[in-house]
């Protein structure tokens, strides 16, 4: 065959010889039988593996071997599995919140309560007309040091730790441990950790699913991964519960209480991972592709430095690289929508007025939901968001910053004062909890998601399927409450 | 504010629809699926499927037969048969329902694709057996030549589908189906499943319930008119031999056979045990397959069970010095033998200073 390769056409003009080859060749194909290709497959691994067998000296790692079981053996066994995990998971959360709260504290003092002004006053040294310093100084940078504030300290905290825990070989059996639990739910064991990490920051938590091999079980753990509260959302839980909620009860109980309330939620934002794992398995995701494996890798002592420096330039500065370019247009938008009047009245307010029959059907309001939709890019600034409108709104005097100012403020009577002006009851409370957990990922997740999926169908779904429950959530609470308080 | 009784009832009817259309099967989707396989186009091509089916098993098939798998009046079969004799795709000779070419060429398409997409959905997407026939039966009648030849190509030219069925190929052959009904083979010949007949439905269920498998070594180990008792995948099980008629198989050469003895399964070592793996079952495919493959899980593998999650499930096991842990199913799907006590692991017991020798060590 010297004239080979062929063009295929040869074949049907080509001597009988050949034809009859190719004949035989036609009908021992249905010979070969169905694993010849597996039967091929096998045997290259076999022969790869004596070839290595062969050729590579292992040396003898007898005794590390032995330290790496007693640690599995204590940390995997029946008896101290699970507590040993609940132990250190408190621990991580216990630091990250109470070690942020200090450097969120001088964060805001320095980007909120003192470079503000000395922004403002800048630009009126300038000469800026009014409407451009508003617009920028208290739109744009205002939402944005916002962000950055709450944001950066507990993230730049609970990475690393996580990061290290992970380093050190840790997660991958805590993934073991749980695996049972999400196998029901049709998911894979390593969502524990995506889910863990959604509770520091939903869209790095959507990106730490790069760990499940698993297509199917991927996608899951990525439209499930906004039930984790992230932190941009706990300081809203917290402060909505301890003033409705802890009011309800005599003083001495009443941090329990709201303490207990927010666990609540919480509580059901686990329960809601696993109904809708659970469900996408058995529906949208029936098709898709679905295996399992979990490597346990040796124990390594951790490398600190190595992980702090990645876990800083890979999960933290990306992810407060992604808020703020989300976060500058939504302070401009908030800005703008309060200030241009339409007719005497903010755009704001007509949006208000608009969303309000919506917003009172599923217990909510006007306001709320009109937060909710500007301040997409980031629950952070919902509350000042909500605070803001009301008072503009209401037209309430002696606080707030300015129409479009985002504002927050520590004192619990004015913040009373300023939700009872607006009309909220406990039921408005209560709803505002549930819509907060149950409700459309954040404009940075959002894009998370489809960078990670590649789809805009999953990312649809992954966005709209958390609204839509969380607005039939909030419409039969509040019409089952309303038809028990008998009004 | 509307009343919150009514605003409740209102709410629960659109939930409730919602719900309904979406449902998978009985929804709205459903419905759409089923009113278009009553089709006129669907019922040719179902009935042309059948009539060369049992062509190819040298059966005959009548208007009766036609009416029946199709599930529709003798009314409407005659008016079917009818139209099709008008377009030439069947001819009736001597009171015989035959295909013409024409109708050949066309039910060799539609098995074709049926069987492709069969392979496809079973080596491509993690859709269980259940699923396959079911989805098949919808997706033959809407591939194009074109289409189904573009699927073959992707598949790699598969010669069979899942259950053993010859695919026939683009030009119209289709290969012989080999072997023998599972009924008449010797006891104690070691034979190899090669095809299971998928239709009727229950029938196959049983099968399948049975974890049987094309591929899968079986030894008869005793039969008589109303039983078949066989060896396969390390278990015994038991079958009415109008069931085990449905199980096709090829006897193979007795050093050809792994032997029953290397059928146990991973999952059912006790933690500290050691195997050798002898090879994954044939209902493990696809990318979980190329997956096991990949973390080393290749014949003649030592193995040994390592420690069991605090929840049962999975259980992570040594290869090659890695850990990797698997759920039980998969466990299920991989054959192990028990590791022999060689000198080697005899030498390396003693060389570590415990000095239980090999009878301790055997038993740890």
């Amino acid at each position: 065959m010297t004239d080979s390769p062929q063009s295929p056409s040869l074949a049907s003009s080509a001597s009988p010889a050949l034809e009859s080859l190719l004949d035989e060749a036609r009908s021992l194909r249905w010979e070969v039988g169905t694993s010849f290709h597996e039967e091929l497959i096998e045997a290259i691994y076999t022969d790869a593996a004596r070839i290595a067998d062969r050729a590579v000296r292992r040396p003898d790692r007898k005794p590390r071997f032995d330290i790496d079981r007693s640690i599995d053996r204590l940390l995997t066994s029946r008896l101290w599995g699970f507590p040993a995990m609940f132990l250190l998971f408190t621990l991580i959360f216990w630091i990250t919140i109470s070690g942020s709260n200090i450097p969120s504290g001088w964060l805001s003092y320095v980007l909120v309560d003192r470079l503000t002004p000395l922004l403002r006053s800048a630009a009126d040294a300038l000469s800026f007309p009014w409407w451009l310093r508003g617009f920028l100084v208290d739109g744009m940078y205002l939402a944005t040091a916002w962000v950055v504030s709450v944001m950066l300290p507990p993230m730049a905290i609970f990475f690393p730790l996580f990061t290290l825990l992970e380093d050190f070989g840790y997660l991958p059996r805590v993934a073991f441990n749980l695996d049972r639990l999400f196998r029901k739910a049709g998911a894979h064991g390593k969502q524990a950790l995506s889910m863990m990490m959604g509770y520091g920051c939903n869209a790095a938590g959507v990106v730490s699913t790069r760990i499940i091999d698993s297509p199917r079980e991927r996608l899951i753990a990525i439209i499930t991964n906004n039930f984790s509260l992230c932190n941009g959302r706990w300081p809203t839980q917290i402060l909505i519960a301890s003033l409705f909620i802890g009011s309800l009860v005599p003083a001495y109980i009443a941090g329990v209480v709201s303490a207990l309330a927010v666990v609540g939620v919480v509580m059901l934002g686990v329960f809601l991972t696993f109904a809708v794992s659970w469900f996408l398995s058995r529906t949208v995701l029936r098709g898709e592709v679905s295996t399992f494996s979990l490597e346990l890798p040796p124990y390594r002592p951790p490398r600190i430095l190595q992980t702090i420096y990645t876990s800083l330039i890979d999960r933290t500065l990306i992810v407060l690289w992604r808020a703020v370019v989300f976060a500058l247009p939504a302070g401009a938008v908030i800005w703008l929508i309060s200030n241009i009047p339409i007719g005497g009245t903010s755009i704001a307010g007509h949006l208000v007025g608009i969303l309000d029959p919506v917003g009172l059907l599923i217990g909510l309001n006007g306001v709320i939901l009109l937060a909710y939709i500007v301040a997409i890019p980031a629950n952070e600034i919902v509350i000042p968001t909500i605070l803001m409108f009301t008072v503009l709104i209401t037209g309430a005097q002696g606080v707030g910053a300015g129409a479009g100012v985002m504002f927050e403020t520590d004192s619990e009577t004015t913040l009373r004062s300023i939700f009872q002006s607006g009309g909220w009851t406990v039921l408005t409370a209560v709803n505002l909890m549930l819509f907060s957990l149950v409700h459309n990922p954040c404009s940075t997740t959002i894009y998370t998601i489809y960078k990670e999926t590649g789809s805009w169908r999953w990312t649809a779904v992954a966005t709209l399927l958390p609204v839509g429950m969380g607005v039939a959530l909030t419409f039969f609470v509040t019409q089952v409450w309303r038809l028990a308080a008998g009004f | 504010m509307p009343d919150p009784l009514v605003a409740l009832l209102v709410g629960g009817g659109v939930l409730l629809c919602g719900i309904l259309c979406i449902w998978p099967r009985g929804g709205i989707l459903g419905l759409r699926r089923r009113l278009r396989r009553l089709s006129t186009r669907v019922l040719v091509e179902d009935a042309l499927k059948h009539i060369a089916d049992l062509e190819i098993k040298n059966q005959n098939a009548s208007a009766q037969t036609v009416a029946g798998v199709l599930q529709i009046s003798d009314g409407r079969t005659a008016r079917l048969l009818a139209d099709m004799e008008q377009r030439s795709l069947v001819s009736f000779h001597e009171g015989r329902l035959r295909l013409t070419s024409k109708g050949r060429e066309y039910a060799l398409h539609i098995i074709r694709t049926h069987r492709l997409y069969e392979r496809y959905l079973a080596d491509v997407t993690g859709l269980s057996h259940s699923e396959w026939h079911r989805r098949a039966e919808a997706i033959e009648h809407r591939l194009s030549p074109r289409e189904t030849e573009a699927l073959s190509l992707r598949l790699g030219h598969p010669t069979h589908d899942p259950h053993g069925d010859p695919i026939p190929t683009a030009a119209g052959e289709i290969g012989p189906q080999q072997g023998q009904p599972l009924t008449s083979l010797p006891v104690d010949q070691p034979a190899r499943i090669v095809h299971l007949e998928d239709e009727p439905e229950t029938s196959y269920a049983q099968l399948i319930a049975e974890s049987l498998w094309p591929g899968m070594e079986v030894w008869v180990l005793e039969r008589d008119p109303q039983r078949i008792r066989f060896l396969a995948g390390g278990e015994e099980h038991v079958l009415a031999p109008s069931l085990a008629d449905s199980i096709t198989v090829e006897p193979i050469a007795e050093e050809q056979a792994r032997g029953p003895r290397c059928e146990p399964r991973l999952s059912s070592l006790k933690p500290g045990q050691k195997g050798i793996v002898c090879g994954l079952s044939l209902a493990c495919r696809g990318n979980e397959r190329r997956r096991l493959l990949d973390l080393g899980f290749v014949p003649s593998t030592p193995i040994q069970v390592e420690m069991v999650s605090p929840a049962g499930d999975p259980t992570a096991y040594l290869v090659r010095g890695t850990l990797i842990a698997l759920r039980r199913e998969q466990a299920d799907l991989i054959h192990v033998r028990p590791a022999p006590e060689t000198a080697e692991q005899t030498a390396a017991a003693a060389g570590t200073g415990d000095g239980t020798g090999p009878e301790a060590s055997g038993a740890r």
